[in-house]
C-alpha cells in the first residue's frame, strides 16, 4: 500500500462522493422544504442513466446524451409532481413512503418494458476513454476526472443558487420555516415544483454520468437511494451544505473501507476470518458512520431547522 | 421549610436566556401564582420544573428530595404533576380511556400485557371517581378531541390529578376560556386548595388575585419579586414593566 | 416524522378522507365478529380440501402467507400501536432465519429449539438496536433502523460459512418431534397455522392490556405520557424487542419453509414491503397485517401467472390506497369511525 494507491483511492472516493451529492442534493431539498420522503428519487437517477446510455449509443455524442437525459427526466419528474407528489406534501411520512414505493414499482416495470431486463453496457465517451498522467506513476482515467470536475461545478452552482438568488432565498426560507414562508406570501406551490424539477435534473445528471462506470440495470435506483438517504441524514435534512460534506465523507469512507480494510485485516487476523470480515466491515462502514453521527448529533451535522 | 424549592435555574436557547438564575419556593398547601409578560419565560420554567426540558444549571427540590437528576416521569412519581397551556389530551380516545391511561400510570406496572384492562375493577373505579370529581361523567364516552375547549382543559387537569401530586403545575388553565368556563376552572382550583400545593401560571389577573396566596413576578427570565397580592400590586417596578403594559380585563 | 398530533393540518387531511359509507361491521355485526374463527376453520381444512380442487400447490403458498403475516403483525404492533416507524424489520426476520442456519450448520436438528433460538436471538438483537435507535425521532428513527438492518444484511453477505451471497440450503427438514414428523405431509402447515393463530391472539390480547394502551398513548402524545409518569423509553423498547422477537420467529419458520436462507430476505426492499403490506391492510388495526399480506401476496401470485410485468399493478394499487383508502382495508371492518384509529 503506497502513497500513489492511497491518492488514487482518495480520488475515487471524491468522485463517488460528488455523484452521491448530486443525488442527495435533490433528495434533501425535497425532504427539507416539502417535508416529503421521496423514495422514487432513485428511479429518476435510473431514468437518467438509461436515457443517456441509449442516446449516447445512438448519436455517439455524450454531451447530447447527458442533455437529453436531463430534459427527459425533468419532463417525467414534472408529470410525477403534478400527478402524485404534489398531493403528498401534507401527508404523513409513512403515506409518502407507501406512495413513492408504488412509483418505484411502476418505474421499474416501465424501464423493463422500454429497454428490457438485460443490463445496458454504457460506454465511456471516446475522447475520455484513456488515462491521464496525473503525477508520476499514477495514470488516472480521464472520465473519472470529468466526474470530479462536473460534480464540483454543480456543487458550486448550487451553492450560488441557494445563497445568492431570490429562488435560493425562498428555498432557504422554506427549509427553515415553511409556514412562515407561506404567511409571507411565497408562492409555495411554484417553489416546490421548481425544487422537485431541480432535484430530478441533478439525479438525472448523476445517472447519466455514472452510467459508463456502473451497471445500468433495473434496481440501480433502489441501490443508490440508500447511500443517498444516509448522506442527507448525516448532513442534516434540508441542508445543502450538510449534504455536500456528508456526501464526501460517505464517498471517502465507503471507498476507503473497500480499498484499505480487507488488506489491513489480512495483516492482523487469520486469513479465513479476514476474508469473511473484510467485505462486511467495508459494506457497513457508512452505516456505522451514520449511527455514530446520529448518536452524537441527533439531527445531523448541519441541522437546517435549528 | 418549603415544600418545593427551585434554586438558580438557568436555561439558554442560543443567545436567549429564558431562565436566568430563577429562585422560587412554594409552601405546603399554598396556591402560588407566577405572572409575567409574554416571553418572560413562564412556560420554559414549567418545562424545567416538570423535567420536559433539561436545565443548564440549578437545583429542584420537592419535599427534601432532589429532583434535578430525575426524568419527567420520575418526577411524577415523586409527586410533581402538570397541565399544559394547550390542553394536552389524547384526542382520538374517549374521555374514559384518557382517565384510565392517567390512572393506570400510578397504579401498578404498565408492562402488564396479558390481562385485559377492562377487567381491572380498581382502575375503572378510580377513573370513574376522577370523572365525578371533575364533572366529566356526562362525556365519558366521547372522544376527547371533540369536547369543547373548557372541558378539554378540565380533562387535562384531571389527567394531572390522577397522579395525586403534592405540587401541581398549572400552565395557564384559563387560557382562551369564556367567562363561564373560567368561573368553573377557578372553582375547581379553589376546591384543590389545601389538598396540594399549586404553582399557577395565569394571565387572568382577576383569577390570580382571587386564588393566589403569594405571587411571583417573572420578567426576562428573572424573578422580579415575590409576595402577597398587596405587595405585588404596590411594587413600583412591577407596575412599570408588567401591570402597566397589560391591563387586567 | 413529525408528531402527527402536534400537526393538526395532517390530522384533518386524514379524518376528511375517512370512509363515509356504512361499514360492513355495522351491517353484519355477527358475521364480522365470527369471521376470524371462520377463517381459521377454513385455513385448517384447506390442506384436506385443496386436492379436491387441484390446488395442492397453494398449500405451500398459504403457508408462506401465514409466515409473512406473522412478521407483518409484529411490525403492525410497533408501528400501528406504538408509532415506531421502523424501516428495518426484515433485518430481524433475517436474524431469525440465520439463527436456524447456524444451529443446523452446528448439527442441531430440533425445529422447536431452532425456532425458539430464532425468537430469542432476534429479540435480543432488537433490544440492542432499539436501545440506540429509540433515542432518535421521526425520520431519523426510520433511517437509523434502516441503517442497522443494512449492517445485518452486509454481515450476512460476508458470512461465507453460510454461503454468503449465494445463501444456505437446509437439506433435511428440522425435526418437530416424534409423532409430528411424517404423520402427514402437511403437518408443518398446521404447525405454522397454530403459531400464527397464537401470535394473533397474543397481539389482540396485548392491544387491550395496560401495555397496549400505554403504547398507543405514546404513539398519540408522547410528551403527555412522560408528564403522566410513564417510563416512555422503556415501554417503547419492550415493544420494539418483542416485535423483533416475533419477526425472528417468522424468520425461523421462513427458513424451514424455503429450506433455504439468503441475505435477500433482509434486503431493505423487504423491510419496505412489510411496511407497505401493513399499511395496505390498515395501520394499527387488529386484522390489518394479515389482510394486507393476503391481498398483496395473492395479487402478486396471480399477476405472475399472466404477465412478466406484475410490479406496476401493485404500484398502482399502492397509489390507489394512498389517495382513496388511506386508512387501509381493515377500516372497512371497524365497528365505528376512529376506533383504534390509525393515526
Amino acid at each position: 500500500m503506497d502513497a500513489i494507491f492511497v491518492f488514487e483511492q482518495l480520488l475515487n472516493g471524491l468522485g463517488y462522493g460528488l455523484m452521491l451529492f448530486l443525488i442527495a442534493a435533490g433528495l434533501t431539498l425535497v425532504f427539507g422544504i416539502m417535508d416529503t420522503m421521496n423514495l422514487a428519487h432513485g428511479s429518476l437517477y435510473m431514468a437518467g442513466a438509461y436515457v443517456a446510455a441509449r442516446v449516447h449509443e445512438a448519436s455517439a455524442s455524450f454531451a447530447l446524451a447527458v442533455l437529453v437525459a436531463v430534459l427527459v427526466t425533468v419532463a417525467v419528474a414534472a408529470l410525477l409532481e403534478v400527478l402524485v407528489v404534489r398531493h403528498l406534501y401534507r401527508r404523513d411520512h409513512l403515506v409518502q413512503v407507501l406512495a413513492t414505493f408504488g412509483i418505484i414499482l411502476i418505474a421499474d416495470d416501465a424501464v423493463k418494458a422500454i429497454w428490457g431486463v438485460a443490463p445496458l453496457m454504457a460506454s465511456t465517451p471516446a475522447a475520455l476513454a484513456g488515462p491521464v498522467q496525473l503525477i508520476d506513476g499514477l495514470p488516472y482515467p480521464a472520465y473519472r476526472l470529468l466526474l470530479i470536475g462536473a460534480g464540483l461545478l454543480v456543487a458550486l452552482g448550487l451553492y450560488l443558487l441557494v445563497s445568492r438568488t431570490r429562488v435560493g432565498m425562498l428555498v432557504r426560507a422554506g427549509a427553515s420555516n415553511r409556514q412562515m414562508a407561506e404567511y409571507m406570501g411565497v408562492r409555495v406551490g411554484g417553489v416546490f415544483a421548481f425544487v422537485f424539477a431541480l432535484g430530478a435534473a441533478l439525479a438525472a445528471l448523476a445517472g447519466a454520468l455514472m452510467a459508463p462506470i456502473s451497471a445500468v440495470q433495473i434496481g440501480m435506483g433502489e441501490a443508490i437511494l440508500i447511500p443517498a438517504l444516509v448522506v442527507i441524514v448525516i448532513g442534516g435534512i434540508g441542508s445543502i451544505r450538510g449534504a455536500f460534506v456528508a456526501a464526501l465523507l460517505v464517498g471517502l469512507v465507503d471507498t476507503a473501507g473497500r480499498a484499505f480494510l480487507p488488506p489491513a485485516l489480512r495483516a492482523v487476523l487469520p486469513p479465513s476470518v479476514a476474508a469473511d470480515l473484510g467485505p462486511a466491515l467495508a459494506g457497513i462502514a457508512m452505516y456505522v458512520l451514520m449511527a455514530a453521527v446520529l448518536t452524537l448529533k441527533p439531527a445531523g451535522l448541519f441541522p437546517a431547522r435549528a | 421549610m418549603s415544600l418545593f424549592r427551585a434554586q438558580g435555574l438557568v436555561k439558554r436557547f442560543g443567545g436567549l436566556l429564558a431562565a436566568d438564575h430563577v429562585d422560587l419556593a412554594v409552601e405546603q398547601g399554598e396556591i402560588h401564582a407566577l405572572i409575567g409578560p409574554n416571553g418572560a419565560g413562564k412556560s420554559t420554567l414549567v418545562n424545567l420544573i416538570s423535567g420536559l426540558l433539561p436545565a443548564d444549571a440549578g437545583r429542584i427540590v420537592l419535599d427534601g428530595v432532589d429532583l434535578t437528576p430525575l426524568s419527567a416521569q420520575q418526577r411524577v412519581r415523586h409527586g410533581l404533576a402538570r397541565c399544559f397551556q394547550i390542553a394536552s389530551v389524547f384526542r382520538s380516545d374517549s374521555v374514559r380511556d384518557n382517565l384510565l391511561l392517567a390512572v393506570q400510570a400510578q397504579a401498578g406496572s404498565s408492562f402488564r400485557c396479558l390481562r385485559r384492562r377492562e377487567s381491572e375493577r380498581a382502575l375503572m373505579d378510580a377513573a370513574q371517581a376522577l370523572a365525578e370529581r371533575l364533572a366529566l361523567t356526562e362525556v365519558l364516552d366521547r372522544p376527547a378531541g371533540v369536547l369543547p375547549h373548557g372541558m378539554q382543559k378540565r380533562l387535562d387537569v384531571a389527567l394531572a390529578l390522577a397522579a395525586r401530586p403534592r405540587l401541581l403545575l398549572l400552565d395557564e388553565p384559563m387560557a382562551g376560556m369564556g367567562p363561564e368556563d373560567s368561573r368553573q376552572m377557578i372553582e375547581l382550583i379553589e376546591s384543590l386548595r389545601g389538598e396540594m400545593a399549586i404553582l399557577l401560571i395565569e394571565h387572568d389577573m382577576d383569577a390570580v388575585f382571587q386564588l393566589a396566596g403569594r405571587i411571583s413576578v417573572l420578567v426576562n427570565g428573572r424573578v422580579l419579586t415575590s409576595g402577597d397580592a398587596a405587595h405585588v400590586r404596590g411594587h413600583a417596578e412591577v407596575q412599570s414593566v408588567y401591570l402597566g403594559t397589560e391591563v387586567p380585563a | 416524522m413529525a408528531n402527527p398530533v402536534s400537526d393538526p393540518s395532517r390530522a384533518t387531511v386524514q379524518t376528511a378522507a375517512a370512509h363515509p359509507q356504512p361499514r360492513l361491521a355495522v351491517r353484519f355485526p355477527g358475521l364480522v365478529r365470527r369471521l376470524p374463527w371462520l377463517v381459521l376453520a377454513v385455513l385448517a381444512l384447506f390442506p384436506l380440501l385443496a386436492p379436491l380442487g387441484g390446488l395442492e400447490y397453494y398449500v405451500g403458498f398459504v403457508r408462506r402467507l401465514l409466515i409473512v403475516a406473522i412478521a407483518a403483525a409484529s411490525l403492525n404492533f410497533i408501528l400501528g400501536y406504538g408509532g415506531m416507524a421502523a424501516l428495518g424489520h426484515a433485518g430481524f426476520v433475517g436474524v431469525g432465519a440465520y439463527t436456524v442456519v447456524a444451529l443446523v450448520d452446528a448439527g442441531f436438528s430440533s425445529a422447536w429449539l431452532a425456532w425458539g433460538a430464532a425468537l430469542l436471538a432476534a429479540g435480543l438483537c432488537a433490544a440492542l438496536i432499539g436501545a440506540v435507535s429509540l433515542r432518535t425521532r421521526g425520520v431519523y428513527f426510520i433511517m437509523i433502523t434502516l441503517a442497522f438492518a443494512q449492517m445485518l444484511y452486509y454481515l450476512a453477505v460476508s458470512l461465507r460459512t453460510y454461503g454468503g451471497d449465494d445463501g444456505y440450503g437446509l437439506y433435511t427438514p428440522l425435526a418437530m418431534g416424534a409423532w409430528l414428523d411424517g404423520a402427514h405431509p402437511d403437518v408443518f402447515y398446521w404447525v405454522v397455522l397454530g403459531i400464527a393463530a397464537l401470535v394473533f391472539a397474543a397481539f389482540g390480547r396485548v392491544a387491550h392490556s395496560r401495555f397496549g394502551y400505554a403504547l398507543r398513548g405514546i404513539r398519540d402524545n408522547e410528551t403527555r405520557m412522560a408528564a403522566l409518569g410513564y417510563p416512555v423509553y422503556r415501554l417503547k423498547l419492550a415493544g420494539f424487542a418483542a416485535a423483533g422477537a416475533v419477526a425472528g420467529l417468522a424468520g425461523g419458520l421462513l427458513a424451514s419453509h424455503n429450506a433455504f436462507v439468503s441475505p435477500a430476505i433482509m434486503h431493505w426492499t423487504q423491510s419496505a414491503l412489510l411496511l407497505v403490506m401493513v399499511m395496505l391492510g390498515g395501520l394499527g388495526r387488529r386484522w390489518g397485517a394479515p389482510l394486507g399480506v393476503a391481498l398483496w401476496l395473492t395479487l402478486e401470485e396471480m399477476l405472475k401467472l399472466y404477465t412478466d410485468y406484475w410490479h406496476w399493478p401493485l404500484g398502482l394499487l399502492l397509489l390507489l390506497v394512498v389517495f382513496r383508502a388511506p386508512q387501509g382495508l381493515a377500516a372497512l371492518f371497524e365497528r365505528r369511525d376512529g376506533h383504534g384509529g390509525a393515526r
